[in-house]
This record gives structure tokens, sequence and C-alpha cells, in this order.
């Protein structure tokens, strides 16, 4: 999961997704994806299986004691 | 008076002075018009000035005035909108070649509860791209500069409100706020924001950036006015499915109760080193401020910064996807429409799976319940408004905003409501913010807080010379 994306990896994505990207754009776009890649996995190391995703921001809230 | 001192005045000031008739609306109205007139050409704060509506709308509110009709504090004040606020036959932007000739034919709901309140809607103002990029020179207006010394950024991304109200040319300006843009700009520009709790005010009519993170709020000299224009657009509002349902309180009334025993969090361990850490210089006038809080009567207390730290990768995460899948359809179709700034940051969003968005909210959650705890034991967080001084338009570097620690996402992450106001200046001129953060929905701490610090100072009385 943390393995770093290439280029012919982006260009491969990009396909996928249905994105016309010239080759300048795709180098332009990799330091940005691998380093938000990089902070999706670290997130993922600070959750437990029980932590749900906040679907629904709940303003009010409340500081459980 | 001067026509320039008029510009300066408090929204409190103009209020009192309109009432014993010292100027008209009308004339309150010409004054800023002349000023943009002289002055704009050289920080380019607004992308549409509506002049003869303003002139209308002044004219109305003197009528109402005259018979003895008496909105509250807002009647007859002029105020500008971020470009971003749908205005019903008035050019709504958002800085942007994709939105550059979109009339609405419908007010936002903070528009129109300022319309209900009797103010003078007299333009709207320059952003970055779709609250999204950085200052670009690829967008259709040109990019809004910072009234303290123009070869620098006014911050974003509602650079043309803080511009503008630093520069006298509005009393009052509503931002937007997703990850610290409307406290960044009153940083930079010397100037008072204010991103109210999530949900406090309605994003009806505000183009999204990101539905979980946006949020609506004003902007000013002071944290009086803040407080005021805040009064006039808060509420639940049925049109937005985040509005928050809760009586929203006076924002004034214990504005002025000091803080003699307030207990001020500072989460510096894990925080403020991160990556580069914070600038030097920012740190220093910070230190000043926390000072100006303890004389004042708080305490210190220290507390974990490392949940504040990860929040910056939750709300980047979050902000990425939501922003993508809002553009989506219409980057499909004319993706050089859009700013270079813009595409690379949004395109980001493409790449990252369900599962990562995913992952981001269950962070969210956890973080969220972490930051929220501390206030068992404080009552408010106290941090620099930006990590760095503005920075040089010919030394800008994208890049490095994700090298310094974020001291403005976690507080969209959270929801939890956070001001700024003026504490200072670097050797080179440049304003310093101070930013307090109070529990959720809890406001009138912010702005008891913030006024009791600001009058402490001087430096909300500084004035950039142009």
């Amino acid at each position: 999961m943390n393995d770093e994306i290439t280029i012919d990896g982006l260009r491969g994505m990009a396909q996928r997704a249905g994105l016309k990207l010239s080759d300048e754009e795709l180098q332009l776009l990799l330091p940005g994806v691998n380093r938000s890649k990089r902070q999706a996995a670290e997130l993922r190391e600070m959750i437990a299986p029980t932590d749900e995703p906040a679907a629904k921001f709940n303003a009010p809230g409340t500081v459980r004691k | 008076m001067e026509p320039n001192e008029v510009c300066y005045l408090t929204i409190s000031e103009i209020a009192a002075a309109l009432r014993r008739k010292d100027f008209s609306p009308v004339e309150l109205t010409q004054a800023l018009l002349q000023r943009i007139e002289a002055i704009d050409g050289k920080l380019h704060s607004f992308i549409t000035l509506t002049s003869d509506l303003a002139l209308t709308q002044a004219k109305q509110a003197e009528q109402e005035m005259r018979s003895g009709a008496d909105r509250g504090p807002l009647h007859g004040v002029p105020i500008a909108l971020k470009d971003l606020y749908a205005t019903r036959g008035i050019r709504t932007t958002c800085h942007s070649a994709v939105l550059e000739n979109w009339v609405p034919d419908y007010d936002a709901t903070a528009v129109t509860m300022f319309q209900q309140a009797g103010a003078i809607l007299f333009g709207k103002l320059g952003m970055h791209e779709f609250a999204f990029g950085g200052p670009s020179i690829d967008a259709p207006f040109p990019a809004v500069r910072n009234p303290w010394n123009t070869d620098h950024i006014p911050g974003g991304s509602s650079s043309g409100a803080g511009a503008a109200l630093a520069a006298g040319l509005c009393y009052g300006a509503l931002g937007s706020d997703t990850g610290g843009s409307i406290r960044t700009p009153s940083s930079h520009c010397g100037i008072v924001g204010i991103k109210p709790a999530y949900g406090r005010v309605s994003r009806y009519g505000v183009v999204p950036l990101s539905w979980s993170l946006d949020h609506a709020g004003p902007m000013a000299r002071g944290v009086e006015d803040c407080a005021i224009l805040l009064q006039a657009i808060a509420g639940y509002d049925a049109k937005d499915p985040a509005s928050a349902n809760v009586p929203v309180p006076n924002f004034q009334s214990e504005i002025k109760a000091g803080i003699k025993g307030l207990r001020v969090g500072m989460p510096r361990a894990h925080w403020f080193d991160e990556n580069l850490g914070i600038d030097p210089e920012i740190e220093k006038v910070f230190n000043q401020a926390i000072e100006v809080l303890k004389e004042l009567g708080a305490s210190l207390v220290d507390i974990d910064g490392k949940p504040f730290s990860l929040a910056r990768k939750a709300n980047q995460t979050i902000l990425v996807c939501e922003a993508y899948a809002y553009h989506e359809e219409t980057y499909r179709e004319t993706p050089m429409k859009f700013g270079t700034s813009v595409r690379r940051r949004m395109l980001e969003g493409a790449f990252l799976s369900a599962a990562d968005y995913i992952a981001a909210q269950r962070a969210r959650a956890v973080l969220n319940e972490q930051i929220r705890a501390n206030f068992s034991r404080v009552d408010v967080f106290a941090v620099p408004g930006a990590p760095r001084p503005p920075e040089a338009f010919a030394k800008m570097n994208p890049q490095e905003q994700n090298l310094r620690p974020n001291f403005t996402n976690p507080f969209n992450l959270t929801g939890l409501p956070a001001i700024t106001v003026p504490c200072g200046f670097t050797a080179g001129n440049l304003p310093v913010g101070l930013q307090i953060v109070a529990p959720p929905l809890d406001e009138p701490t912010c702005f008891r807080a913030a006024y009791a610090y600001e009058q402490a100072t001087e430096w909300h009385n500084q004035r950039p010379a142009l």
C-alpha cells in the first residue's frame, strides 16, 4: 500500500479513470499523488477496525467523558 | 471627517454615525466607490463592482432610516462578497473561466440575510480559483495583492476580502473556509476573520469546494464587527443539509467580559515543529501575543499537538476527493478552463480510492474525539493564524504549504469555531495573526478572548500605506 506510484502506473490509472493527461501533466501530478497516497496510508495506521467514518458530520457534537 | 477616515470606521461607529446623520448611506457608499477607483487598480480585490445597485440600495436605506425604520447595525452599511456566493442577477465567477459568465437566478441564504439586515451589497471579491488553487496567472482575473506590500500574496482563498478590508475598501465581507480560507488572508492582511462552527451559517448558494469541510463566515477589521456580521447570517436553514438546528447565541453579550481565568491550551508539542516547522518570526510574534493573554489573566496549559498534526492529512485527503467529485463532470468536458494550480490539486482526488477517502473519514471521527477531549481541561486553543508570513509572488512555492504545519485545517475537520485577530508584524512589516479556537458552537468564547486581546493591543489600528 505504501509503494510509490510510477509515471507508468499513473498513466494507467488515468486511462482507467477516463482522463486524458499528457506526460507533462502526469509528471506534474506525480509528487502530489504520491504524497496523497502516503497520507492516506498513514491515516489507515491510526484507525482501529471498529472506527466508523464520520459519514454524517455532527456540528454540536459532544465531548466523550 | 476626511473621506479616507470614513472608509476605515468600524461597523459600530458607522451605525452610530448614520443614526446621528453625520453622513448618509449614499455618501458612505460613494466614499468607498471613490476609494476603490483610486487604489484597487493595484490590489485587484474586486472582480465585479455593483455600483448602481449599491447606490440604489443606499438610497433605499436612507429613505427607510429617514422614515424611522431601523433594521439594525448593518442597515445602510456597504459589504462585499467573495465571488462564490450566488447573487441573483450578478455575475458569480469563483475567479474561474469555468464560471466567467455565470449569472445566478437566486441568492445564497447568507446574501438574503444580509439584505434583510439592510446591508448594501456593492461588489464581488477576488479569490483563489474555486477557493482551491493559489493565486494564479492563468485565471481570467488578476491575482489579488496584499495592501501591506503588493509584491506579496494576501493569502487565500478569500484573498479579495482580506485585501479590501485592510485597504479600507469595504466594512465587512463574507468569505468561505475549507482549510483556512478565511483565517489565512485575515492573518496575512492584518484583519479579523471567524470561521464559525460547522453548520452555523448556511452554505446554500455558496459554490462548494468540499461539502463536509466548507464553512461560510464573516471578515472585518475588528472583532466586534465580526460578531455583528455573524449575528446577521447565523441560523438554521433547511436548504443546507449540514445546517445546525440549534439556537443562535447573542455573539456580543459576553464580548467585553474579559478572560481572567480562561484556560488556554497550547498544542505545541508534535505540531509546531512538524516538517519545516513554524517560521521563527511567526513564533516570536505568537509568543508575545500569548504573554498578553497571560497578562490579561489567562492560564496556559500545554496539550499534545499530535492529533492536530494528523488532522491536516485527513483534511487534505477528504478535500481533494470531494473537490474532484464536485468538479469531475466539468473537468471532463472542459479541462483547460480550469487554471493550472486548481487542475493539479484537484486531480490528486481522481487518483485516491474510495477506501482512501473512507479511511480519512474514519480518521476524522477519531481525531475529532481526541481534539475535542482537550476541552475537559482547557477553554480554548491558541495557535498562530498561519505558519509563515505572506510569501512574495516572485518566490511562491505551492509545494511548501505542505512542508509547514497547517494551523487552520484541523478546525475544518473538527468543525470547531476559530477566529483570527491581528497580533503583530514581521520585520518586513507584514501582518501576523493570532488564532483562538473554542469548543463546538461556542463562538461567544472566540469573540470574548479575541476582543480582550484586540483591545489590549494596538495592532488592529495599524493601516497599510497605500
